[in-house]
């Protein structure tokens, strides 16, 4: 699938981006499926750190050519997959115009 | 291959344990002594981050122990930094002994920044990244 067909499609973007946290974060033992779409990404859901987060900040830019600001808009964004999902939605739209 | 940036410092005698060498904490201190050096270069001393409306916590550190330093042994600091793929600081560190070239311990140090009232930062700001860049330049120098 292009970047494009995967943004439109919720499933597929929720399961590319699982599997990118997992490849960029070298998160060892962890399946898509073990990732809930609703819990945290940061601390007491799947334990992420700042650092984490900032290596996902360039993976989401290198994939998608999306930015996330600062530290707001990423407690907006690294809610949950699900507020993922949205989040790189809402603002691919705004960059590719799909 | 970027070089190091090198500064030298004397064990102290209060800091060998009481089996004759050095305490493994002081290496970490010896780590900063290198950075600070560095630093200092490009204007990016602590109170220099603080006076722009940063901070740079540190959130990993890494050392491997090679062989122990004495007291009274003259040790060579060189640090380098790593060219920053996202918004953190990563300094790289080898401590040998001057007298014999022995390589005593080698390391890292991660640094995210912040804002001074505690916000982390996504990307570097400019500010910091120009001096950063320059940083870079001088340790690619010949």
């Amino acid at each position: 699938m292009r970047v494009e067909e995967i943004i439109n499609d919720r499933d597929a973007l929720n399961l590319f981006l699982k599997e990118l946290i997992i490849r960029t974060l070298k998160l060892e033992g962890i399946t898509p499926q073990d990732i809930e779409d609703d819990a945290p990404l940061f601390k007491e859901g799947l334990g992420l750190d700042s650092l984490d987060a900032l290596e996902l900040v360039v993976a989401l830019e290198k994939n998608f050519k999306i930015t996330i600001p600062d530290e707001h808009v990423g407690r907006e964004a690294f809610a949950s997959i699900n507020a993922l999902v949205t989040y790189v939605q809402r603002e691919s739209k705004n960059q590719l115009n799909v | 291959m970027m070089r190091y940036d090198e500064t030298e410092i004397i064990v102290r005698f209060q800091e060998v344990d009481e089996w004759g060498i050095a305490w493994h904490g002081h290496y970490i201190g010896w780590f900063e002594v290198g950075r600070m050096e560095l630093l200092r270069k490009f204007d990016l001393l602590p109170r220099q981050f603080s006076a722009m409306g940063y901070i740079a916590p540190v959130v990993n550190l890494k050392c491997d122990f090679k062989e122990p330093a004495l007291s009274g042994d003259h040790l060579v600091i060189r640090t380098t930094v790593l060219k920053p793929e996202k918004a953190a600081l990563t300094f790289c560190f080898e401590i040998y002994r001057k007298e014999d070239q022995k390589l005593l311990a080698k390391g890292e140090t991660t640094q995210v920044l912040m804002t001074t009232d505690g916000k982390l930062l996504y990307y570097i700001p400019n500010e910091i990244k120009d001096k950063i860049d320059s940083m870079i330049q001088y340790l690619n120098q010949p």
